[in-house]
């Protein structure tokens, strides 16, 4: 019980990175990217590589994966700085389609459908880190690095540039902003977090496929967002706890058959985002109009 | 033309077949409030657009201080000294009021803004002075959305007043406000006026237009048609006439 308790905390401190991640674009600065699964199979698939071929050191994959995906996030950046709203939504589902089809056949960079299989045992400075308990202490030190940076960033003047340009990018341009080089840097450093998040995926897994990274758990991690509590610290992570304890919380009960878990967890989170937008559009956490 | 803050020289633009403007001339001078009068469809806020750089012109230019602006984007404009208020405001909703004036406030597009400790409080003042101005100190806190209809154009006013440019361009800046908030806009405008801010606003209050402007410019389908004292333009029965939409 302790191993599966332990397992479903690391993988929701990782999800929690990932959400986070994901909050800093669709929060704070009103970009809604459907891809942001790429940028975390980007990290995975560099911090793979890297351990599998050099040294399987998290602090070095965590850079090499945080770069990668960052400095690739470049091409969701672009089309982000020409099209706005429900077009940016297209434009980053053609990049989430397109990278799927990449990640499946670049066989030397991802191992194709297969994947990356065998990746060694994580490290951090020489230190075995891979027990179990020890990963899950690693990735919550890594989650609270986001979000103390996080919160530094948007309580200071770069945080209130992006919600001042997701708020009205008009007005945020006729004061001085340029709303072009503030989103490209909340793009980069929202899926630079993004390929962090895929390092210790990678890790924790020991193996790593597309299956991982395709658009159904982009639209998961943007659920999460949504559900918790846009432009909030801890909106995020409460969608991550709900959205990865039902399936577990499911499995509990015992009038559902093994076979139709699935089946009830879509109809549950679909039945939950139709009512939260209805009840509550500023998610669990947020603020609603009027509550101070 | 270097003693003119803002001059704008035979503007035009077109919309598919509309001409929307047509061959505008304006001089802005400093300390001195030019109203932009006209009836729906005229081309004011237009003109508001292509001064910004919202919307590029087909011909003409735009002058800052002698200098072309043609081609700028709308940010280096605003860095330029011109600021601009929206006839739908476009507050940043979710964020405070304080939040708002400051966001104003920082332009630099990097992680943290230069300057130190000497100039985060500088701006910090900045802000609780044009707060203080606009009457919204005890709603510093509040989210801009959650604001009263006179509270929001005060904090639209505020975001202006705080980044202390030299041009303010308002569009429709007192529609919709009751008598006593009305007096106060009007105070606050003289104000910055006496401090030497060229103003340039669009206006159908015509009380408030007289009681403000010292100069009219009268737009008519996207042609400036007359451009005089307050009294020269509202006296000339032609130009009312075509303002309240009679049959020409």
């Amino acid at each position: 019980m302790i191993a599966y308790l332990t397992n479903l905390a690391t993988l929701a401190t990782i999800f929690g990175i990932l959400a986070a991640s994901l909050n800093l674009l669709i929060g704070y600065a009103g970009i809604f990217s459907i891809a942001h699964a790429v940028f975390f199979g980007l990290g995975a698939y560099a911090g793979a590589q890297l351990a599998m071929l050099l040294v399987p050191d998290l602090l070095l994959a965590c850079l090499a994966g945080g770069l990668v995906a960052g400095a690739l996030s470049l091409c969701l950046a672009l089309p982000a700085l020409r099209v706005r709203g429900e077009y940016f939504v297209a434009a980053s589902l053609g990049l989430q389609m397109m990278a799927v089809t990449v990640f499946s056949e670049a066989h030397a960079f991802t191992g194709g459908h297969g994947g990356l299989v065998g990746i060694p045992l994580a490290s951090l400075l020489g230190f075995d880190i891979s027990a179990p308990p020890t990963f899950l202490v690693v990735c919550l030190v890594v989650l609270a690095l986001v979000l103390v940076v996080i919160r530094v960033l948007m309580r200071g003047s770069f945080g209130r540039s992006l919600m001042a340009i997701r708020d009205s990018e008009s007005a945020a341009e006729a004061f001085g902003k340029n709303v072009a080089r503030l989103k490209t840097l909340a793009v980069v450093l929202g899926c630079a977090m993004a390929g962090v998040a895929g390092v210790l995926f990678a890790f924790y897994m020991a193996f790593v496929n597309v299956e991982s990274f395709t658009l159904e758990q982009s639209i998961l991690v943007m659920a999460m967002v949504i559900i918790g509590g846009t432009a909030t610290l801890i909106g995020p992570l409460v969608g991550v706890l709900l959205l990865l304890l039902l399936p577990a919380g499911l499995s509990f009960l015992p009038f559902i058959p093994p076979t139709e878990i699935g089946s009830v967890q879509q109809l549950i989170y679909g039945l939950a985002m139709a009512l939260l937008m209805i009840f509550r559009p500023a998610g669990l956490a947020g603020r609603s109009a009027g509550q101070r | 033309m270097a003693d003119i803050p803002l001059s704008v020289r035979g503007l035009d633009k077109h919309f598919g077949g509309l001409a929307a403007v047509q061959n505008v001339d304006l001089d802005l001078r400093p300390g001195v409030t030019t109203a932009l009068v006209g009836p729906n469809g005229a081309g004011k806020t237009t003109v508001f657009n292509l001064i910004t750089g919202n919307i590029p012109a087909d011909a003409g230019d735009v002058l800052l201080d002698g200098a072309s602006v043609r081609g700028l984007q709308p940010y280096q404009i605003a860095r330029r000294g011109v600021a601009r208020s929206f006839q739908d405001l476009r507050l940043f909703g979710r964020m405070s009021v304080r939040d708002n004036v400051l966001a104003a406030l920082e332009p630099a597009p990097w992680l943290w803004q230069p300057g130190g400790g000497g100039a985060r409080r500088a701006r910090a003042k900045a802000v609780e002075t044009a707060l203080e101005r606009t009457g919204l100190t005890a709603q510093a806190d509040a989210r801009a959305m959650d604001l009263a209809y006179a509270e929001r154009k005060f904090l639209s006013l505020a975001r202006i007043l705080a980044t202390g440019a030299r041009i303010w361009l308002l569009d429709e800046p007192a529609s919709g406000l009751d008598p006593n908030s009305r007096a106060r806009f009007v105070a606050l405008v003289r104000q910055a006026v006496s401090e030497g801010v060229t103003i340039c606003l669009i206006e159908h209050n015509l009380d408030i237009v007289t009681e403000l402007a010292d100069r009219i410019a009268f737009l008519d389908r996207g042609a400036k048609l007359a451009e005089g004292e307050p009294q020269e333009i509202l006296g000339d029965p032609q130009l009312i006439s075509i303002y309240f939409g009679e049959p020409r």
